[in-house]
């Protein structure tokens, strides 16, 4: 178990190297890639079609940041087999492994960005004392539902490489659904069917901690978390399922 | 000795699509159209059973295509047999190709890490044991270079030099021996047997029989995903020639008319393959240039052989030896692609060896010599005891016999 844990570690630092060598500002591309990201929609919702909202930046950022673990993590499972062929091939390594680090190692990057974020709120006069408890919770919950979607797509898009395309635009549709620049509204059956799912709830429970300084509403968290974890078991029984095609595939 | 690896009853099926579709669009339309892809069902393994010891090292020969690899594959652990089960009672790891394993744009030395984790042990313990898999490797100059530029001779080194330093109680090597100079070789085989004595098990496909013979307690013989014989290596061995045999005579059959008659007459020995590619002739010469069959002992021999091909070959294999009337091997010269080694081509003639001493002892010798395709499956002309070489030679001086293969200098005297 100890030796699972260093050697998953080991994997994302050597993640980070394959991801970032050759790069002169290395890993501070984690960082600046959402900052810009967060420029663009503070300058478009802000002076091009102004939807204000107070520390509009802090708003946005509170958001964008689990979002992005969650989209990068996605976007980079249906190559990760590919990529990670050296120890896919190996005897004695199980994939599951991979995965795993494809989360925890954007997860990493996500929490490089923490300090940013209060920073910006201190910026804006409003320091925030997060609820350590209840983010550690929220983490949890999506860290189980990026793994188990991970586990899907990493292993159908060894068979159909559509798998990963699609993904793509998936995540850049669910970006406009998820309240990420914009509080959720209520009113129409489409908007209540459109923007009920667990990435929308996970969203609205971060920005009751990081940016409201509240605690995230429950019942969503529990609907979340059973979904992440159906999810989650879901995805380790089809990638059981469909391990040894993956590997003769490959 | 505690059973290692047992083998009951597995059975390995590939689908093999024509036409496999590749994206979703591809096999959403060959589904709204009422037609699948046509998928050929191969079966690279049927019903093969075994079990190996610990301490034992199993060869498994069989020319390519016999399913060698995906056993290999499956005794690591990697995918799943179609039916039967393959019991690891101890740890395995392997090296399966040459190029995986290790991530091509990492250093040698960051591949250890994560391999040696891989088998494992802690960060510390793989630090301690990675000088001694650099030393023995003889990498220290690049071994902080990405791996994606190491030559396949240094790739294999840090392979083997790994795999040997992580010992794990099961190791299974493909074929890859063939690869790294002599020298090097001799050392991996040095290595084995203390792996070996170590108590640990080997597994080992070679193209080289000799390296089987030498190296194997025990030898499987593989032919279309079947085991067909299993035994010591002498037996093994000879019982893979036959095999090499007979599948020349069906290829024969097969061919049918349309290989053209060669004149098969032979003054003496045996002629024997299926003429895609002949031997026209084989000429030998001494130091001056004659023609001749007798050499003196000691001095230069040069044999021609004159090689036509079929305009479908590109390549041929071709092996050259001298053999005394016994069919002890004095030396054997085996070239597995004449183009990559020589350039030969359709268009070209024939090929040239110059033997500069041949230290062979006075007698009579034969020269064999082979062609192949260039996965030695079969054979495409084999002369056998055709061409008699005779070497000239004292057998006594001063009332002193030498007997044998070698010619050596002896100088008998009285001890002080």
């Amino acid at each position: 178990m100890t030796h699972s844990l260093e050697l998953i570690w080991h994997l994302i630092k050597r993640d980070f190297h394959l991801r970032y060598t050759g790069s002169a500002l290395g890993v501070l591309w984690s960082v600046l890639v959402p900052l810009f990201h967060l420029s663009v929609l503070v300058f478009t919702f802000r002076n091009m079609v102004p939807v204000g909202i107070e520390d509009y930046p802090a708003f946005v950022y509170s958001a964008l940041l689990p979002w992005t673990w969650f989209s990068s993590s996605l976007s980079s499972a249906g190559y990760l087999f590919f990529s990670h062929r050296d120890l896919v091939r190996r005897p004695l390594f199980s994939p599951w492994m991979l995965v795993v680090m494809n989360t925890a190692s954007y997860l990493l990057t996500f929490m490089l960005s923490l300090p940013l974020l209060q920073l910006l709120l201190i910026l804006y006069g409003r320091p925030i004392y997060w609820n350590v408890g209840a983010l550690l919770l929220l983490m949890a919950i999506q860290a189980m539902l990026t793994t188990g979607l991970g586990f899907i797509i990493a292993c159908w898009n060894v068979f159909y490489r559509d798998i990963a395309q699609l993904v793509s635009l998936l995540l850049s549709f669910l970006f406009f659904l998820t309240p990420i620049f914009y509080r959720p509204v209520s009113g129409g059956w489409y908007r209540e069917l459109l923007t009920r799912h667990p990435m929308a709830f996970l969203i609205a429970g971060y920005r009751a901690v990081l940016f409201d300084g509240k605690a995230p509403g429950m019942d969503m968290l529990i609907t979340s978390a059973f979904f992440s974890i159906a999810v989650c078991w879901l995805g380790y029984f089809i990638y059981r399922r469909l391990l040894p095609d993956v590997i003769d595939a490959l | 000795m505690p059973v290692a690896v047992t083998v009951e009853n597995v059975f390995k099926r590939f689908r093999v699509r024509r036409n496999r579709p590749i994206t979703l669009q591809e096999s959403l339309h060959q589904w709204l159209r009422g037609h699948y892809a046509k998928s050929e069902v191969v079966w690279a393994l049927r019903d093969v059973s075994f079990a190996v010891e610990l301490g034992q090292v199993l060869g498994i020969i069989g020319h390519n295509g016999a399913g060698k690899s995906t056993l290999l594959r499956l005794l690591c652990g990697l995918g799943m047999p179609t039916s039967g089960t393959i019991s690891r009672h101890y740890a395995v790891s392997g090296i399966l190709e040459l190029g995986g394993g290790f991530h091509p744009d990492l250093t040698g030395r960051q591949n250890l890490k994560t391999v040696g984790m891989l088998n494992g042990l802690a960060k510390a313990e793989v630090q301690e044991r990675e000088r001694h898999i650099i030393a023995f490797a003889e990498l220290e100059k690049f071994i902080d270079q990405p791996v994606k530029t190491y030559s396949s001779g240094m790739y294999l080194r840090l392979a083997f030099a790994a795999a040997m330093e992580f010992e794990t109680a099961v190791l299974i090597i493909d074929e890859v021996l063939a690869v790294g100079d002599e020298r090097f070789q001799k050392k991996c085989l040095d290595r084995i047997a203390r792996f070996r004595n170590a108590g640990n098990t080997l597994i080992i496909t070679s193209h080289s029989t000799e390296q089987v013979q030498a190296l194997c307690d025990q030898v499987l013989v593989l032919e279309e995903g079947q085991v067909v014989f299993q035994s010591d290596p002498q037996n093994a061995i000879s019982f893979y020639h036959d095999l090499m045999q007979q599948r020349t005579d069906r290829r024969i059959a097969e061919l049918g008319g349309e290989s053209e008659p060669v004149p098969m007459i032979t003054k003496q020995g045996a002629r024997h393959g299926t003429q895609e590619a002949s031997i026209c002739s084989l000429h030998m010469y001494d130091k001056d240039g004659w023609v001749t069959h007798r050499v003196h002992s000691g001095d230069t021999l040069v044999i021609d052989i004159e090689i036509h091909m079929k305009p479908h070959l590109k390549d041929v294999a071709l092996t050259l030896g001298i053999f005394t009337e016994a069919e002890v091997k004095c030396v054997e010269s085996a070239i597995p692609s004449l183009q990559t080694a020589l350039g030969f081509s359709a268009e070209r003639y024939g090929v040239r060896c110059e033997i500069k001493a041949l230290l062979l002892h006075a007698g009579n010798y034969f020269v064999n010599v082979g062609l192949y395709p260039t996965d030695w499956a079969y054979r495409y002309d084999f002369h056998w005891q055709m061409y008699p070489l005779v070497i000239e030679g004292q057998h006594d001086i001063g009332g002193i016999y030498t007997t044998g293969v070698l010619s050596v200098e002896t100088q008998w005297t009285l001890k002080e």
